[in-house]
């Protein structure tokens, strides 16, 4: 691999990289590629995963290849945007003018209702999986005309669409509602690992005198130490109990 | 030799039902067939029914059938890998858990807003409703205007039951059947043991 010095064009340091996960299997620029143009949901890519997977396939006891430096930090550079991407698509969005807008007025019952339609829509989407699975491979014997040259016809909701989606961003999501950020995630990363010290650690146990600001910033740093492969999460079934292990 | 007449008018009947199938790409409704056949509805049933024992997917290479509200003639699945060698087509690629999610919600409590869909399953779930419309599953069926801006009702497609195939959206079972009563009872109890006021009831 050359450098980029001299007046040659730079030559792309990940161009080498494949990757083989179960949502995709091919070069790692062709992942970004798919990831970028909304072909590949971020959701279906396990981060995690990817780092292990460059990790694995660079990492050398021997002393570093020409161009690693600059491989990996392009590889640092797309990785914490694939972060961020999918931290942004995860946000939770509610409609305007909607009364659960406010999360904080959100009763018992409402949020059990929620949960519990939620799980049913989970089954529902498995069913509706098989389904489309047993049906797939049909094929109709007709064949669809083409439209007469000078007749292609344009659906205007189509075309609104796709202009939207070329010209639209991606909004900011509104925080107003967190108030004043009095604790970090490092503090709670130094209080997980302590906790962690002494063994398995139950997510609930750990948040339980927690308000839901400190809940949902442990709940980052959790995440963030189980990027970092210090700890392992797992949670068996859908809203069962979340553990932390650790694992140095 | 009124029996031959009614023999070969019911073999016409026959013909003249399985050649409009064959050349639909879309499944054909009831009523579109009368109008391109002329024949009176019983009939027409009763050709149906014939086709429908002719074409089985353990006989024939062809199967017909009840889809999206209408009658499609398709090649058996059984045969399916070498038409797509001849036709050089591979299958779409299968959809994300979150599609299925979607495509569930807009199914069972449709039409919804991308707003609505969102806030069910709790996170952003825009891009994935793109994906959706793209593939021609889910479409803008008209507005919610009570609501500032009057955002897009999105509703299941043709092409949805087809791919699904159901004749209709009541061909789908009931959502509260596909859910065990004892999980919906877990996780109240999970909830009601989560509050901070809950007496304790063994861990989460």
């Amino acid at each position: 691999m050359r450098s980029s010095e001299g007046t040659e064009p730079r030559e792309r340091a990940l161009a080498s990289f494949t990757v083989e996960l179960d949502a995709y299997s091919g070069p790692y620029e062709g992942l970004l590629a798919l990831i970028l143009k909304d072909e590949l949901e971020i959701f279906e890519v396990p981060l995690r995963e990817l780092v292990a997977l460059y990790r694995n396939t660079y990492s050398s006891p021997e002393s570093p290849a020409p161009g690693a430096l600059e491989r990996d930090t392009d590889f640092v550079d797309s990785s914490t945007s694939l972060v961020l991407l999918k931290g942004r698509a995860l946000a939770p969005v509610f409609e305007e003018g909607r009364e659960e807008a406010d999360e904080g007025a959100l009763s018992l019952e409402d949020l059990e209702e929620r949960l519990v339609t939620y799980l049913k829509i989970r089954h529902g989407a498995e069913a509706l999986k098989e389904r489309f699975a047993r049906n797939v491979a049909f094929y109709s014997t007709g064949h669809a005309l083409r439209p007469r040259p000078g007749r292609l016809r344009v659906s205007p909701d189509r075309l609104s669409n796709t202009i939207r989606r070329a010209f639209g961003r991606t909004a900011e999501p509104d925080v107003g509602h967190l108030g004043p950020i009095t604790v970090t995630v490092e503090e709670l990363v130094a209080l997980i690992r302590s906790s962690l010290a002494r063994g398995p650690l139950s997510f609930e146990d750990l948040v339980r005198d927690m308000d839901r600001l400190r809940s949902a910033v442990a709940f980052a740093a959790a995440l963030s130490l189980a990027s970092e492969g210090r700890l392992a999460l797992s949670q068996h079934e859908p809203f069962g109990p979340l553990t932390l292990e650790p694992k140095e | 030799m009124n029996d031959q007449r009614n023999e070969d008018a019911g073999r016409g009947a026959t013909a003249l039902v399985e050649a409009i199938l064959l050349v639909s790409p879309r499944p054909v409704t009831l009523s579109a067939l009368l109008s391109a056949t002329a024949l009176d509805e019983p009939e027409a049933r009763a050709v149906i029914e014939e086709l429908e024992r002719r074409y089985t997917e353990n006989s024939s290479g062809i199967v017909l059938r009840r889809v999206a509200g209408g009658f499609q003639l398709a090649t058996n699945p059984s045969c399916a890998e070498a038409v797509e060698r001849f036709r050089k087509e591979a299958r779409p690629a299968p959809l994300s858990g979150a599609a299925y999610e979607v495509l569930a919600l807009v199914l069972y409590l449709g039409p919804l807003t991308r707003a609505g869909i969102s806030a069910t399953r709790g996170v952003n779930s825009d891009a994935v409703v793109r994906n959706l419309l793209d593939r021609n599953l889910l479409v803008e069926a008209g507005r919610e205007e009570t609501r500032p801006g009057a955002p897009a009702l999105l509703d299941i497609t043709e092409d949805f039951l087809l791919a699904a195939g159901a004749e209709s959206r009541n061909d789908f079972p009931a959502l509260d059947d596909l859910v065990d009563p004892e999980d919906v009872k877990r996780v109240r109890e999970r909830l009601a043991n989560a509050q901070p006021n809950a007496p304790a009831k063994g861990t989460g």
